[in-house]
């Protein structure tokens, strides 16, 4: 087998065997399951306590409700998200009128009500109203039962004597919404909700937060491993086998295998159930083999300037504060995330996506933006970062072919630029 | 340019890093089937020599052949290395670990495994093939790991030293292994700091300091130029009596006579058995490699 692969493969093993590496690809499914269970018990358990009564009680002592008119205007109270799994409609009250503010209560006690509204004689001129629940529950909490649903009584009460009935209907139910997005290039789509734009944007988003965990978590591995190799020596033994390329290389792929079998894991733990369930989640084709790609180049890249730094240090501990240096520049696009989602297309998004570092941050995060892949941009992108690919695995080798012989001395950046400059 | 067939041949090697020149100008052979002390003080440029035997690092001048040839990629397959300072991979398993130092040197993964099985044997360690070495005695762990730098069946076996950390029974092992790989043609490079150890196992050797050759050659040529025409003796003889002496230095073990200019050893010992006395000892009186390590880099210093 090529050493290379020998190499590779040795990572490769070792690395999917680490107690971290398996607590962080099987855990983090598990904990999203569980968090997932954990909310819709919760949920679940809401809604129990939720379901109580159906009625209000209403005492209108300024007697001008008409309580007829509950049933028309009362028809359009979905919440957004109502069209994710049919959960989350908001509770329609059937108003019971009382007279005397003790029997109303005394209902209310008996839980036969969720609440009890009491409307001053002078609300025309006050607005005054209380409210009555029952103390401790949970309900008591949020926003009082059936709120919604009196206000636009009062609302309709008030009005429906006194405008024409076509104006009164458009008062009281002023649209039925409607959103149509249109992309870039003019195409119109289909009608969404407000949640099911937000959803197209949530798996593009997700994969980008997965790719970037993954780079992140893949290059650390190759840092640890190389620092632990220098400081135990094991580097000199194998650099008495294999050149000092080949070692980098094999555990570049090595590592690199690790991190996509995590991505791999996440994808059909976390991703395929999420979509089978929140069915309006996207994920195109495109999305995914573009996002892959730049997970491939921004890993190679970072491993190989991790590589490069992580044999600089005295101790693993240093090596991993020099290397820190390279995340904290690749992420400064997570910094300007603002600006970025604002304006994806912007002269700021543009540079960051050209330069070898910052690109494959930029680059999935205004993927995941775009209704579009930008395929002119991806191409200079990825050719600025098979460049910068190439010094850095370079240098990298050069760096760590000369430093990580060296033992108890960390080499002054004179030395570090001879070494580069070598050929 | 063919040298010799010398399994190591280093012809006017320097290499300078920076401003340190850490080998200067060396050159010595190593042959097939032979047990080569390299010796030296800390710092006196062993290790850059191993490592441009090893390619690891390459000569500013000079040549560095191995097995009658300028380094050739696949001669890394057939040098066998072992460090100084040790280095394993602690939480890995004892069999996989050693598979995988046999696969870097090009070893198929069924002749590895072979490979590193019988050397457990030999190394008395058969049964610990799926134990995390972690677990293993610190002995163990030095058994480990030299089998790490043989599981490769190596031409050159470079063994920076390897006793330290061995007990009386370990190390006894490992020297029937050393010499019994010579037997079979291997080439020994034993680096230590050792001189008893070269005095019983190498035929010849090299001692460097400041990266320069202080004494190359066999132990007797090294050794001759210090033995000061003096003789080694125990017997009952009244050696005041003796014109052939320069002088004597009476120990418990024996006495160190000095023998006259131009005086040789036989002279003298014709004279003893002329004495009709009981003689228990006779011998040449040579300094011990450690005296002549001592006395070189002591001449240095001055």
């Amino acid at each position: 087998m090529n050493k290379t692969l020998v190499i590779a493969r040795h990572e490769f093993l070792t690395t999917i065997l680490r107690k971290g590496y398996l607590l962080t690809v099987v855990g983090m499914p598990l904990l999203c399951a569980g968090l997932g269970v954990a909310s819709f018990l919760t949920r679940s358990m809401i809604e129990q306590r939720m379901a109580g009564p159906d009625a209000v009680g209403l005492i209108d002592r300024a007697h001008f409700v008409a309580l007829t008119l509950g049933d028309g205007i009362n028809q359009n109270t979905e919440s957004a998200y109502s069209g994710l799994v049919g959960l989350g409609k908001e509770k329609t009250y059937r108003f019971v009128p009382y007279q005397d503010l003790g029997a109303a209560l005394e209902d209310l006690r008996r839980e036969r009500l969720a609440a009890c509204y009491l409307i001053d004689e002078d609300y025309l001129t006050t607005g005054k109203v209380s409210t009555y629940t029952l103390e401790g529950g949970l309900s008591s909490l949020l926003s009082s039962p059936g709120r919604s649903q009196l206000y636009n009584l009062i609302r309709a009460s008030l009005l429906k004597e006194r405008v024409a009935s076509d104006i009164f209907d458009r008062i009281v139910n002023p649209g039925h919404l409607s959103e149509v997005s249109v992309t870039e290039a003019g195409q119109v789509n289909e009608e969404r909700n407000k949640f099911q734009r937000v959803a197209r944007f949530l798996g593009p988003l997700s994969m980008f937060i997965l790719l970037n965990i993954s780079i992140f978590l893949s290059s650390g591995y190759l840092l640890q491993g190389i620092s632990e190799e220098k400081q135990n020596r094991v580097i000199e033994v194998l650099l008495s086998s294999v050149r000092s390329g080949q070692l980098l290389t094999g555990k570049i792929i090595g590592l690199g295998a690790a991190g996509l079998l995590q991505v791999l894991v996440y994808v059909i733990f976390l991703f395929v159930p999420t979509m089978a369930v929140f069915r309006v989640i996207e994920l195109s084709l495109a999305n995914v083999a573009v996002s892959l790609l730049y997970f491939i180049l921004g890993y190679v890249l970072f491993a190989a300037l991790m590589a490069g730094t992580s044999v600089l240090g005295s101790s693993p501990r240093e090596n991993g504060q020099l290397s820190g240096i390279w995340s904290l520049i690749s992420m400064i696009p997570l910094s300007l995330i603002g600006p970025l989602s604002q304006n994806p297309n912007s002269t700021l998004a543009h540079i960051l996506s050209y330069i070898p570092i910052t690109a494959p941050v930029t680059m999935l995060l205004r993927i995941s933006l775009l209704s579009k892949v930008p395929y002119l941009d991806v191409l200079i992108s990825v050719v600025t970062l098979i460049a910068g690919i190439y010094f850095a695995v370079k240098g990298a080798t050069r760096v760590f072919r000369a430093a990580s012989l060296m033992h108890g001395k960390r080499p002054t950046l004179t030395e570090i630029f001879h070494w580069l400059r070598e050929a | 340019m063919k040298i010799r067939s010398e399994s190591i041949a280093i012809r006017n090697v320097s290499k300078t890093f920076h401003s340190t020149t850490a080998v200067d100008d060396v050159s010595f052979d190593v042959s097939p089937g032979e047990v080569f002390g390299l010796l030296g003080p800390n710092g006196a440029g062993k290790t850059t020599l191993i490592r441009l035997i090893m390619d690891i690092i390459r000569p500013d001048s000079g040549t560095v052949q191995i097995l009658g040839h300028q380094f050739r990629e696949e001669d890394r397959n057939r040098i066998g290395y072992l460090p100084e300072e040790r280095g394993i991979y602690t939480r890995l398993k004892v069999l996989p670990t050693l598979m995988y130092f046999a696969m870097l040197k090009g070893v198929p993964t069924k002749k590895a495994n072979e490979n590193a099985r019988n050397w457990l044997a030999r190394f008395e360690m058969s049964g610990l093939e799926n134990r995390r070495i972690q677990e293993l005695s610190k002995g163990n762990q030095q058994k480990i790991q030299i089998i790490a730098s043989l599981v490769a069946d190596p031409d050159i076996l470079i063994l920076d030293e390897p006793f330290s950390g061995l007990d009386p029974l370990n190390a006894r092992l490992l020297r029937d292994i050393i010499r019994d790989l010579a037997s079979q043609g291997k080439t020994v490079l034993l680096s230590t700091h050792q001189m008893t150890l070269v005095e019983t196992f190498c035929q010849r050797l090299l001692m460097v300091d400041g990266g320069r050759v202080m004494l190359y050659g066999t132990l007797d040529e090294i050794k001759r130029p210090y033995s000061n025409n003096a003789v080694l003796v125990k017997s009952d003889a009244d050696y005041g009596q003796c014109d052939l002496i320069d002088h004597y230095v009476p120990d418990a073990k024996a006495t160190k006579v000095y023998l006259r200019e131009g005086i040789a050893g036989n002279d003298f010992l014709t004279w003893l058995l002329g004495r009709a006395i009981h003689i228990e000892l006779f011998e040449r009186a040579e300094m011990s490699l450690e005296d002549i390590f001592i006395k070189s880099l002591g001449a240095i210093c001055e």
